[in-house]
């Protein structure tokens, strides 16, 4: 059986992120009642465990961490009227009801229609009106539904794996994402291995390169199918140059070594078809990041257009490379609300 | 170093602990014995029980007579209630056999004859446009296919894990790590040896599944031998859950190996099989080609399907048992594989060798008449008067009902922490899984869920390395993926 809804807030926010905090406070100054929900035990997202510099030049003109930046923006939501629910997750976002009278949201209590604002531009006229949004939450207080009046989704993105790569050979341990053994790392001070090969040269494995070669762990290559390194050139020179960090362009991964823990991997050369094993002890990816957009699904309307309350922002709407865009954006977004 | 060792006594000591093991503990568990296992390996389920198609067949595959027959139907017949006992997920989706072209369809009457023969029911071969009415995904030059409404898809590990768990709450002993390297008869019955234990059992159970020839071959010459293949599977994506709502088959027209498509029970769809030569003793990964192939036949068959969803691939072997003569000292097959399954009884070492499809879904049937073998040897004990056969299943929080899943939320606020985004798997699951045995991050995955979905564990690994290393007091950097030497982190 489903449960009631007992809990309503004007803006839910999913995401505790650069995107969701930014999103929250705007939409808060705003005057809005807004509830934040972040899935991890703290707030600030990915910018948690980055623990190098290059946050912030635009937005405070200021060269910080990842954590250092996060933190600016986790103080002001502290400070804020935001209801904060970390260790929270949101499960599903779900509307109910169209114009059918069982669902009509308005009828009773305060008559305040503007909590159910007709959706502008939705093209489905006033039946929004009468729907009821909700999202089911979990956390240690408990599964409870909330309804709301607008939603920001703020989820941040997952990182492709190995796994939708088709790679064959074995499933050896020692094979970790980029994010994954970022976050082993920075938040654990855990040692992951000792001769690294990391596949895929754009920013997040740059900056993971650095990173392993602080820690004095050896970057054994850095494997990319591209004729040149992608992401940006601040990266190149101050990762890649820097630290002298073996690139070997137009090649892919082609399969796995090794039984218990990964002892190297398959090399291929794109323009010679050549094959050749370099040997490793740990496999890193950083082959792409992808918005999470999970909790769409089933909410698309047949276009395949989301409903107009749903606002997507940050890495959720588009993977972006600066946090200060993505800060900006979500704060753009926040006050529009 | 004889002194070192720990010496114990039992009745009947099970080689192995895959579904086969688990379900012939279980079954001797019903007796009034002392019942052991032996299992190399830090968990059950980690062999060919771990990768398969986890299909539960009808039966009409199997030529009528047989003891695949027979036990398969009866298998069919009391799955629903097996899993209601145990706790375990089962999805009786029904299937599709396809074919594409006059010789599968004379397979798909073949089958028809041996189902009928069998005495399975429901059988009927649909014609092109039904089968499309049925599954509008499949290629439209499908000719006919054969539908089995009495297939079903399970986890294979879950039905494994939960027959252990219900064998251990009956009092068998399992004991891990311990490799059986040596055994002996002696008398009343054998010594059986690992590196650190001698255990005396009047009776043995060989379920050692890829090794079970070798462990036969302890005391008796060979006689059936495992040449095994290897099998190439894709996982796709939860996303396209309702992509096929059957068991698809496809019955290739050509020589060689057809395509079988499974909705699991998780929202997966699998995709498989291969089948390929591997160098002895191999322990398997997937191949290039093998994964290409797969492809191909799927672009035949389901020529819609995303493979662009795929979030894992993985290999199995097949344990393919051959009557073996001996030719100038070594043991060579004699013939074509023996078909159907193989029971060795000799003076008390009762061996399953070779079990091949449909042993995952007849495991039931098969740890039944070990026992039954068993107790001949043991001059038919008693019933175990405290035997149970259910079990109590953990908590799956994904799927449950709100209200039951807030009710148990409100007991436990573990189980209100998501660790687990892609599967919606919580802290208390995992922490239950530690509890009731899971030594592994794949061992928490098998019973969890944790990590199998699209991400493949990377955001909830660190958080299930913790709970392991928590739950059995352990540095992180002790936790294992899977078996020796699978540490995930450096010290
Ligand atoms: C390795 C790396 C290096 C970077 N380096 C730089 C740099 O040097 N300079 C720079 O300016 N930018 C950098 N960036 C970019 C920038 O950090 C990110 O674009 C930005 O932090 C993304 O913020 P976000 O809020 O969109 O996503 P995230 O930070 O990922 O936040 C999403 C949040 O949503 C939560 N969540 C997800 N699902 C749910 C759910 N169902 N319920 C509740 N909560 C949920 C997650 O737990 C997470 O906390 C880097 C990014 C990466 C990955
Ligand atoms: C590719 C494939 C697909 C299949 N599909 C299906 C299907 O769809 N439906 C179906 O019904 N059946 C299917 N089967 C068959 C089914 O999976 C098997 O019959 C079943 O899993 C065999 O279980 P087992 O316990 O014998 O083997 P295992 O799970 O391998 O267990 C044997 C155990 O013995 C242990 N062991 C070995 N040697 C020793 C030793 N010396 N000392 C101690 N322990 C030892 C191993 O570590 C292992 O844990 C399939 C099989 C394969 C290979």
């Amino acid at each position: 059986m489903k449960i009631p809804v007992t809990e309503k807030t004007e803006i839910l926010v999913i995401g505790g992120g650069a995107a969701g905090m930014a999103a929250a406070l705007a939409a808060c100054r705003n005057g809005k009642q807004v509830l934040l929900v972040e899935h991890d035990g703290e707030l600030g997202g990915i910018l948690r465990q980055c623990v190098h510099r290059g946050f912030g030049l635009a937005a405070f003109r200021e060269d910080l961490t990842g954590r250092e930046y996060a933190a600016r923006f986790v103080s002001a939501v502290r400070g804020s009227d935001i209801t904060v629910r970390t260790g929270t997750t949101v499960l599903s976002l779900e509307e109910e009801g169209s114009g059918d009278e069982d669902a009509f949201p308005c009828a009773e209590g305060s008559g305040d229609e503007d909590a159910f604002p007709c959706a502008e531009g939705s093209g489905d006229g006033c039946i929004s009106r009468f729907t009821e949004r909700s999202a089911l939450l979990s956390g240690p207080e408990g599964l409870y539904r909330v309804s709301f009046d607008q939603c920001v989704l703020a989820t941040g993105c997952r990182e492709r794996n190995l796994g939708s790569l088709g790679l064959a050979g074995t499933r050896p341990a020692g094979i970790f994402t980029a994010g994954t053994a970022q976050q082993l790392m920075g938040r654990g001070g855990l040692c992951i291995g000792r001769r690294i090969v990391i596949l895929g040269c754009g920013d997040f494995g740059m900056i993971m390169a650095r990173q392993f070669t602080l820690a004095g762990l050896e970057v054994v290559a850095m494997i990319e199918k591209m004729d040149h390194p992608g992401g940006l050139a601040r990266n190149r020179k101050e990762c890649l140059e820097a630290f002298r960090i073996p690139v070997i362009l137009r090649t892919v991964v082609d399969g796995i070594l090794g039984e218990g823990r990964i002892t190297g991997v398959m090399a291929r050369d794109l323009q010679t078809g050549r094959r050749y094993e370099i040997a490793c002890d740990t496999l890193v990816t950083a082959v792409g990041l992808i918005p999470d957009r999970t909790l769409c699904r089933g909410l698309e309307r047949a276009d395949g257009v989301l409903p107009s309350w749903l606002h997507l922002c940050g890495n959720c709407e588009s993977v972006h490379d600066l946090v200060d865009s993505v800060s900006r954006e979500a704060e753009a977004l926040g006050r529009r609300l | 170093m004889s002194g070192s060792f720990s010496v114990q006594y039992t009745d009947a000591a099970v080689v192995g602990a895959g579904v086969l093991g688990c379900f012939a503990a279980r079954a001797l568990a019903a007796l009034d014995i002392r019942v052991t296992v032996l299992e190399q390996r830090e968990d059950v389920c980690t062999g060919i029980t771990r990768a398969n198609t986890g299909i539960i067949y009808t039966g009409c595959d199997n030529r009528p007579g047989s003891l695949k027959a027979r036990m398969c139907v009866e298998a069919s017949r009391s799955f629903d209630g097996l899993c209601r006992d145990l706790g375990v997920r089962f999805d009786r989706c029904g299937s599709l056999m396809l074919a594409f072209g006059p010789r599968a369809e004379n397979v798909l009457r073949k089958k028809m004859g041996f189902g009928r023969a069998n005495g399975v029911e429901g059988l009927r071969i649909l014609g092109r446009d039904e089968v499309l009415a049925m599954e509008p995904r499949i290629s439209s030059e499908v000719t006919a296919a054969l539908y089995a409404p009495g297939t079903g898809t399970i986890d294979p590990w879950e039905l494994g894990i939960a027959a252990y768990e219900n064998a251990k709450a009956n009092g068998v002993d399992f004991r891990f790590g311990q490799r059986l390297v040596r055994m002996e008869r002696e008398a009343g019955g054998f010594l059986l040896e690992t590196d650190e234990e001698r255990i005396h059992a009047r009776t043995v159970i060989n379920c050692a599944g890829l090794s079970s020839d070798a462990v036969r071959e302890m005391l008796e010459i060979p006689a059936v031998r495992i040449f095994p293949t290897a099998a190439d599977y894709i996982v796709l994506d939860d996303t396209l859950r309702g992509f096929v709502k059957h068991v698809i088959f496809h019955e290739p027209e050509e020589k060689g190996k057809g395509l079988t498509l499974v909705p699991t029970v998780d929202g997966t769809l699998l995709v498989g099989a291969t089948e390929r030569e591997v160098p002895a003793g191999s322990r398997g990964g997937t191949d290039r080609e093998g994964l290409q192939a797969l492809s191909g036949l799927c672009a035949k068959v389901v020529p819609g399907l995303p493979l662009s969803e795929q979030i894992r691939n993985f290999s199995a072997l097949r344990p393919n048992p051959y009557h073996v003569v001996e030719k100038g000292g070594v043991w060579v097959p004699a013939d074509r594989s023996v078909n159907d399954f193989t029971i060795l009884s000799e003076e008390g070492l009762i061996s399953l060798i070779g079990i091949k499809t449909p042993g995952l879904g007849c495991a039931e049937q098969l740890g039944r008449h070990c026992a039954a073998l068993a107790a001949g040897f043991l001059g038919n004990p008693g019933p175990n008067p405290r035997f149970d056969p259910m079990r109590r299943a953990p908590v799956r929080l994904h799927g449950m009902p709100e209200d039951a899943r807030a009710g148990v939320i409100s007991r436990d606020p573990d189980y209100g922490r998501i660790v687990c985004l892609c599967g919606d798997v919580s802290l208390g699951e995992i922490k239950d899984a530690v509890r009731r045995g899971a030594v592994t991050l794949d061992g928490v995955k098998r019973r969890t869920g944790a990590g199998m979905g699209r991400c493949q564990s990377a955001r909830c690994m660190k958080a299930v390395m913790e709970t392991l290393a928590e739950g059995q007091r352990i540095p992180v950097e002790d936790v294992m993926k899977d078996g020796a030497g699978s540490y995930v982190l450096e010290k």
